[in-house]
């Protein structure tokens, strides 16, 4: 007796693992389709994005929508097991970086550019279009990304006089100034060149791109440009300046954590979605600025976020999540409620959105100044480590423009080896 | 009528077959697991070396070439070296703590020892997250502790930035790990020491041997077996020393804590060359068998 117990027990063991690795089952009489989405303002909210989903029940009981939040740290790691494992998502909101440069140049999404709604902004369209023609995200929404100051702290070093109120940016020479006179007032950490990872990264990047006029890619996206002499002086310049700092020790997410908290003077990763996410924490006015460029006219790194259809092969759970897709972007009420949840701009004019929405409206004064959308050139991932590698070196250097070029040439090299090798 | 004898064999051997089965029965969850997270994914790291593997596309055979380009990598050689480094400093350290602070506890009434050992333990049972966000702010170049107190000491001018600074980084890393290292050990030694034969220590004393010769006469040669162990797993976390690197670090700055580990999750996971990674794996799995092999042979001559 005892031995048929104990083998009755360990039957049980190993069909209740057997339950544990056996595949969820589908949906009696539907299709279930899964929706990851990265940390897009509201998007990463349950109650919000489950009121999204409640809504699409309503008029399609018949698709179950399963909801994984990821996030900027473990999230790509977490979808290239999925994917090597053969349980990519269906629906993946993301940016073109990942969703056409990385996964769609690997032949992993779906063709969306029949879904594109009309009137959605050009230059956005083409941002989400690989050169084959095919769109491999449907982009919903976009930020201009810029910097911010210390409002307060500028005016008591008397540093405003340096910045152009009417379009929230500098010149160069003036932005050093402006540096400079916020340093001499008692501040030892104006601002800081984050280059601890990549997290942010976009904030280096058009800093010192901006300032002398430099380039980060070609026009093209064939390859990567960065190792000019323009960029060399805008970080020759940096290093050479007081409160400037070169800190590999900190990340983007840090730095905004350090200007929330008053111990740096101004952000050079900030967005809409910042000011609203730490209105809470802030203890003084934050007043956004484009990147300060010689000429005044500043070319700002766009964020473009959308939804993108993983290929699963699978007919109806395509068919599912396109549905689920259209319902939300098709109609512009439903859309305008989407887009507010991102605390990001529309890519399409669409009344309602955010209306008398002040602190909105002062942001939307960048996207005008939005410029090309390099992110999606190959070789992406390995130009990004290689940038802000390329940064620590530089903050250890002699501050040289030699030195710092022959830096950005090691690094240009290494990226475009990548570029070339994708 | 059979022979009981006869009838006997039959019956234990019949026995013994059904409990072979349970056993093997029993056996089988964990031979399942063990098998399908341990020895295949052994065995497709060493397959997949040999390729040129990345994400969407057929694997390419490249025979050697992963690990041709590997001898060639600087920056692999500068994770090694660090890792090793890492391995050199924190295995004896942790060894020669945990045992002078277990050999000190065991002393102690028997509620001070228990106390004295959750304190030590309680690194290892809090999240390693938790541990190094916490080790994170207090490294922190603007408002950290250390620098506060060494300013305020005058021990520092200026702060120092501890993580971003090519000369302190690792040695901020192998603290860390230092202080996340010593919580098992030392429980073990306090187990070791409390199994220690006392009428051998006693009958070494009555022969004129000083504390430190009935220390390394007596004591020692009996704890041979639980410092093996220790050892050998403080080792294999040493090279496999990941999530402090990812999550302070990223194994900067200028690679000065980069790690073997590190540089493999990111080759794998950041760069998607599968193949590269996997050999890389292979390596250090092959330097970490050669290193627990000789501190297994150097145990058991003690």
């Amino acid at each position: 007796m005892k031995k048929i117990l104990a083998i009755a027990l360990a039957l049980c063991m190993i069909f209740a693992q057997a339950v544990v690795v056996a595949p969820t089952a589908e949906a009696a009489d539907g299709v279930t389709i899964s929706l990851w989405t990265y940390p897009i303002g509201k998007w990463t909210d349950e109650a919000t994005v489950k009121g999204f989903i409640e809504e699409f029940n309503a008029v399609h009981p018949e698709i179950n929508v399963v909801v994984e939040y990821l996030d900027y740290t473990n999230g790509d790691d977490k979808v290239n097991t999925a994917i090597e494992g053969g349980n990519a998502p269906d629906i993946i909101m993301e940016g073109p970086e990942r969703l056409i440069a990385n996964w769609g140049a690997k032949g992993l999404m779906l063709d969306l550019a029949d879904m594109v709604p009309e009137g959605t902004y050009e230059g956005v369209v083409s941002s989400c279009t690989n050169a084959e023609g095919a769109v491999y995200e449907l982009p919903v929404c976009m930020t201009a990304h810029c910097m911010a100051i210390n409002y307060e702290a500028f005016e008591a070093a008397d540093a405003l006089q340096y910045i152009f109120f009417f379009n929230h940016t500098a010149t160069t020479e003036n932005f050093f100034k402006a540096v400079q006179a916020v340093y001499d007032a008692g501040s030892p950490y104006v601002g800081t060149v984050y280059c601890g990872g990549q997290g942010g990264d976009q904030g280096t990047r058009a800093l010192v791109t901006n300032l002398y006029g430099g380039t980060y890619a070609n026009p093209e996206h064939t390859e990567y440009t960065y190792a000019s002499e323009e960029n060399a002086k805008a970080l020759a310049a940096l290093c050479a300046q007081d409160g400037i700092t070169f800190d590999p020790s900190i990340v983007a997410s840090d730095e905004i954590q350090n200007f929330v908290n008053g111990t740096f003077q101004m952000a050079f990763c900030w967005n809409a979605t910042q000011e609203v996410n730490n209105a809470d924490a802030l203890t003084f006015d934050v007043f956004p600025m484009a990147f300060p460029a010689e000429d005044g006219v500043p070319s700002l790194q766009g964020g473009i976020w959308g939804y993108g259809i993983f290929d699963n092969k699978d007919e109806a759970r395509a068919e599912a999540a396109k549905t689920f897709i259209k319902f939300l972007v098709d109609d512009d009420a439903e859309y305008a409620k989407v887009v507010e949840a991102t605390n990001f701009q529309p890519v399409r004019d669409v009344e309602g959105v955010y209306e008398g929405n002040e602190l909105m409206a002062e942001y939307a004064l960048m996207n005008p100044m939005m410029g090309d959308y390099y992110q999606i050139t190959k070789g992406w991932t390995q130009a990004r480590t290689e940038w802000w590698n390329m940064l620590q070196r530089v903050g250890d250097s002699d501050g040289s423009a030699e030195t710092i070029l022959a830096e950005l040439q090691t690094a240009q090299d290494a990226a475009n080896a990548a570029a070339a090798a994708e | 009528m059979k022979p009981r004898t006869s009838a006997g064999r039959l019956t234990s051997r019949s026995l013994v077959l059904h409990e072979n089965v349970a056993a093997y029965l029993f056996l089988l969850p964990f031979l399942i697991f063990f098998v399908g997270f341990v020895l295949y994914p052994m065995f497709m790291c060493v397959y997949t070396s040999f390729f040129d593997a990345t994400m969407g596309r057929e694997d390419i055979f490249i025979a050697f070439a992963n690990y041709k380009e590997l001898f060639n990598d600087e920056v692999f050689w500068i994770a090694l070296k660090n890792t090793l480094v890492i391995v050199l400093v924190s295995v004896p350290v942790t060894c020669a703590f945990s045992l002078w602070v277990a050999s000190v506890i065991s002393k102690m009434p028997i509620a001070a020892t228990s106390v004295f050992r959750c304190i030590f333990y309680l690194p290892v049972v809090t999240g390693s997250v938790a541990v190094t966000m916490v080790w994170k702010w207090m490294f922190n170049n603007y408002y950290g502790i250390f620098n506060y107190l060494g300013q305020n000491m005058g021990l520092i001018d200026k702060p120092i930035n501890w993580l971003g600074d090519t000369r302190y980084a690792l040695g901020c890393i192998i603290l860390i790990l230092l202080t996340t290292s010593v919580g098992q050990p030392i429980v073990l030694y306090v187990s070791a020491l409390d199994n220690v034969d006392k009428s051998l220590v006693e009958a070494a004393e009555v022969d004129g041997a000083t504390p430190f010769q009935a220390f390394w006469k007596v004591k020692w040669p009996q704890m041979m077996p639980t410092t093996l162990y220790i050892l050998v797993i403080t080792t294999i976390n040493s090279f496999q020393c990941f999530a402090l690197i990812q999550l302070l670090t990223s194994g900067g700055p200028k690679n000065s804590t980069m790690t073997i580990m590190y540089y493999i999750y990111y080759n794998a996971f950041k760069l998607y060359r599968y193949g590269y990674g996997n050999a890389m794996g292979v390596i250090l799995a092959i330097i970490i068998a050669i290193l627990s092999a000789v501190q297994f042979r150097l145990g058991r001559e003690k």
